[in-house]
C-alpha cells in the first residue's frame, strides 16, 4: 500500500492553525527558498487563481492578489512523515517512509485478514490519517512500484492477483511512468501510448532497444521482481510538538490543539504497541519583549500522572482540561510539546465492554481512578497517602506520598508505638498545663543512642472541660506535658 | 413529596434503576447494638449523613471505627477529606483499619472538599468518605453530593459545626452529637425510622 500526501505542507500548517478560514479564504503559497524561489504548494484559493506547485515565485506573485507566503521547511516535512510512519505502524510492522516523495509505503499483505480485507483496511488508514488532519492518496497493489503509481493516479482499484494488476495497469499512460526522458521519447516514437501496449511486446526486443532498466521497471510493477525496502524503526519515546500560528491567551483555548496532540499520541503509541501512565506538556511562550532586551521565557512544564496506564485521547483530554484550569499562563502560548519518556511495556487494555459492576471491591494493585482527576484539579500535594517511616516518635512516624503508583506495604506498628495507644489524630506537640487526671498508657523511649536527642515520654489520655479526649505525653526530661493529638 | 422521598429511601424498597446490592451489604456495621437498631442495621451505604457537633476530638471519629474497619476488610478505600488533624495510622492499624486503604485529601476551601467528595463517591473503589466542613455551604453543592452518594456504594459522612443545624440540608440523615461522660449523645435531627420520630437521645459509649 502506498500513501501519497500531496498537500503535506498545507496540512501541516492547518494542524497548527485553529482558525481554518485563514488558510482557505486567502491565497496562500508555501515557497521553497533557493536562488530562484518557487512555489512548493498552493492552497485551493491560490490554485483557482492559477498558481501551480513548481511555478516560479515571481510568476505566481504576478497572478495572485497579495497571497500569504510561508516558507517551506524540508525538515518539518521529514519529521511529519516520520510521525505518520509511526502512526501507521499500527497497521503493519513493515513501514517504509519516503520523505522526499512525501510518501509512505506499507506492507499490508499480512494485515489484511486482521482488518477485514484490503478495502476495509484502506478505509481505516484513511480515517486514521483524516483524524490527524491529513488527506492521503492511497494506492493498493501487489508491488510497491505499482502501489506508488496507483496512488499518484488516484486509482482506487485493488488488484488482488497478477492478472487483475495487469488489467488495472494496462490503460495507464506511459508518461506517468518514472522513466528517463530518452526512453519515454523512444517509446512514443514507435507509437506506444499505454502501458498495456508495452506489456504486449516481446521482452528481448524491448531490452535490446530500450535497455534493461525498462524491463526491470516492468517487472517491479507487476511484482515479478521483489523489491526490498528498509523497515521504519520508530524512536522509543513520545515527543510530539505543535506550533501554533496564533497566540493562545487562555488555558481553555488550549483544548483544541491539545486534542490534536493527544489523538496523535494515541495513534503513535498504538503503532508502537506501548502505553503510558504520565506525560509532560510544555507550553512554549512568545518571547516577551521587555523594554530593552528580549528575554526568552522558559516554557511552562506541566506533568500529569494517572493511576492506571492508558493511551486513549478521550480519557486524557478531560484530565488535562481540569489540570490546565488551575494553570495561569504567564505569557501567551505559541507552541505545545507533549513528551513521555517512560513508556510502559504491556499494551493498555481498552476500556472493558461492561462497566465495572458496582459493589465489587477494587483490586489491591489498583488505585481508585478518581485520584487522577483529584490530583489534576487540587494539585499533587493535596492527595496524601501516609507511609510508615520507621521512627517510633509519633510526630515523625509518618511520611507522605503524593504519587499515583500502586500501593505500598505497611509494616505493623512498632512495639513502642503500640504502647502509645490507638489514638486517631495527630498534631505537632504543643505544651499544655498538667491535666487533673490522666489515664496512663505507657512509656516511649527513642533516640537514646543520640546524646542529648533522646526522647522519654509517658503517654496518657485525658478529657478536657469541653469534652475533648486528648492524647498527651509528659516529657520525663522536663516534666512538661504536651498535647500529641486527639484520641478520637 | 416528603412522603414519596421517605418511601424511596425505605431500605426494603428495591428500585430497578440502581444496581441491586446484596440484602446485608447495604450497611456498614456500626459496632453498637443500640445504634444498629436505631439506624436500621448499621451505617447505611449510598447515603449522605451529616454529623453535627463540636469540638473536634470528642470521639466522633472513634464512633465510626467499626465501620472503617469493616470497609477496609472488604478492600474498599477510605477517603478523609480536609480533616482538622493528621490521621495517626499506627493507631488505626491495631483497630483493624488497613493504612494502605486510607487516602487523605487536603483542600483549601469547602467547595473543593465537596467537589472532591463527589469525585470519590463516583468512583466505585471508595467505601467510606469522611469530610470535614468548616463553614456554611451552598445547598446546591450538598445536593450534588447527595445525588452522588445515592448512586454509590459508599457511606458519606459530613462533619459539620453544630451551627449548621439551623440551615436545611438535603442530606439523607442528620445526627447531632454532644460529648457525654463516657461517650457521645446522639440526637437525630432528620432521618427515617422510629428513632427519628421519637426524638429521643441515644447514648453511645465510645472507648
Amino acid at each position: 500500500m502506498a500513501l501519497e500526501l500531496p498537500h503535506l505542507a498545507l496540512e501541516t500548517l492547518a494542524r497548527a492553525e485553529a482558525d481554518r478560514s485563514r488558510l482557505t479564504e486567502r491565497p496562500l503559497l508555501v515557497v521553497e527558498a533557493s536562488a530562484t524561489p518557487c512555489v512548493h504548494a498552493a492552497n485551493r484559493a491560490a490554485r483557482r487563481a492559477g498558481a501551480r506547485p513548481g511555478m516560479a515565485l515571481a510568476d505566481a506573485l504576478a497572478i495572485l492578489d497579495t497571497p500569504e507566503l510561508v516558507e517551506h521547511d524540508p525538515q518539518t516535512q521529514t519529521t511529519q512523515i516520520a510521525m505518520l510512519a509511526g502512526v501507521l505502524l499500527q497497521f503493519s510492522d513493515h513501514v517504509h517512509p519516503e520523505p522526499e516523495a512525501r510518501r509512505i509505503l506499507l506492507e499490508v499483505g499480512r494485515s489484511r485478514r486482521l482488518f477485514g480485507g484490503l478495502a476495509a483496511l484502506r478505509e481505516r488508514v484513511r480515517e486514521t490519517l483524516k483524524g490527524l488532519g491529513f488527506h492521503p492518496r492511497i494506492g493498493v497493489a501487489r508491488s510497491p512500484t505499482a502501489a506508488r503509481l496507483l496512488a499518484t493516479l488516484r486509482n482506487s482499484a485493488i488488484p488482488e492477483d497478477s492478472e487483475a494488476l495487469r488489467r488495472t495497469l494496462s490503460p495507464v499512460p506511459l508518461e506517468t511512468l518514472p522513466l528517463p526522458a530518452a526512453t519515454r521519447e523512444g517509446l512514443r516514437a514507435i507509437g506506444l501510448r499505454r502501458l498495456g501496449d508495452l506489456l504486449r511486446l516481446a521482452r528481448p526486443e524491448l531490452a535490446r532497444r530500450h535497455g534493461p532498466e525498462l524491463l526491470a521497471l516492468l517487472d517491479r510493477l507487476l511484482g515479478r521482481r521483489t523489491e526490498t525496502l528498509p523497515r521504519f524503526d520508530p524512536p522509543p519515546e513520545l515527543d510530539l510538538s505543535l506550533r501554533l500560528e496564533h497566540e493562545i491567551h487562555a488555558t481553555g483555548a488550549l483544548a483544541f490543539p491539545l486534542k490534536r496532540l493527544l489523538r496523535q499520541a494515541e495513534a503513535h503509541l498504538r503503532g508502537l504497541n506501548r502505553s503510558l501512565q504520565g506525560m509532560t506538556l510544555e507550553l512554549k511562550h512568545r518571547e516577551a519583549h521587555a523594554r530593552i532586551t528580549a528575554t526568552r521565557m522558559a516554557p511552562t512544564r506541566i506533568t500529569l500522572e494517572r493511576g492506571d496506564p492508558g493511551i486513549r485521547a478521550e480519557d486524557w483530554l478531560p484530565l488535562w482540561q481540569t489540570r490546565l484550569e488551575r494553570e495561569v499562563l504567564p505569557a501567551p502560548v505559541i507552541g505545545l510539546r507533549l513528551r513521555a519518556t517512560r513508556l510502559l511495556d504491556p499494551p493498555a487494555q481498552g476500556a472493558s465492554l461492561l462497566a465495572e459492576t458496582p459493589g465489587h471491591p477494587p483490586s489491591d494493585a489498583q488505585l481508585p481512578a478518581a485520584l487522577a482527576r483529584l490530583s489534576a484539579r487540587l494539585g499533587e500535594q493535596a492527595i496524601v497517602r501516609l507511609t510508615a517511616s520507621g521512627i517510633p516518635r509519633p510526630e515523625a512516624a509518618q511520611g507522605a506520598r503524593h504519587d499515583l503508583d500502586a500501593a505500598a506495604t505497611h509494616p505493623p506498628p512498632t512495639p513502642a508505638q503500640m504502647i502509645c495507644g490507638t489514638a486517631l489524630w495527630l498534631q505537632d506537640p504543643r505544651p499544655i498545663p498538667p491535666p487533673l487526671q490522666a489515664h496512663g498508657l505507657g512509656r516511649l523511649e527513642d533516640g537514646w543512642w543520640d546524646r542529648g536527642q533522646d526522647v522519654r515520654r509517658d503517654y496518657a489520655v485525658t478529657r478536657d472541660r469541653q469534652g475533648r479526649r486528648l492524647w498527651l505525653y509528659r516529657c520525663l526530661r522536663s516534666g512538661q506535658w504536651f498535647r500529641q493529638g486527639y484520641w478520637g | 413529596m416528603p412522603g414519596i422521598d421517605a418511601l424511596l429511601d425505605h431500605p426494603a424498597l428495591w428500585r430497578g434503576r440502581s444496581a441491586a446490592p446484596a440484602a446485608n451489604a447495604s450497611v456498614w456495621p456500626s459496632g453498637h447494638p443500640a445504634l444498629n437498631r436505631a439506624l436500621g442495621g448499621g451505617w447505611p451505604r449510598g447515603q449522605l449523613i451529616e454529623l453535627l457537633g463540636a469540638p473536634f476530638g470528642c470521639g466522633e471519629t472513634r464512633l465510626l471505627v467499626p465501620m472503617l474497619a469493616a470497609c477496609g476488610r472488604e478492600g474498599y478505600w477510605i477517603a478523609l477529606l480536609a480533616p482538622p488533624a493528621t490521621p495517626w495510622l499506627p493507631g488505626w492499624q491495631p483497630l483493624g483499619i488497613p493504612p494502605e486503604r486510607v487516602l487523605l485529601i487536603r483542600t483549601e476551601h469547602d467547595r473543593d472538599t465537596l467537589w472532591a467528595g463527589e469525585q470519590c463517591l463516583r468512583d466505585p473503589a471508595f467505601g467510606v468518605l469522611l469530610a470535614w466542613l468548616g463553614g456554611p455551604v451552598e445547598t446546591a453543592l450538598l445536593r450534588r453530593l447527595r445525588l452522588a452518594a445515592a448512586e454509590s456504594q459508599a457511606c458519606a459522612i459530613l462533619y459539620r459545626p453544630p451551627g449548621a443545624a439551623e440551615q436545611p440540608s438535603p442530606a439523607h440523615q442528620r445526627l447531632h452529637w454532644r460529648p457525654d461522660t463516657d461517650g457521645l449523645e446522639l440526637h437525630c435531627l432528620k432521618g427515617i425510622g422510629d428513632w427519628a420520630r421519637s426524638g429521643q437521645a441515644l447514648h453511645i459509649p465510645v472507648p
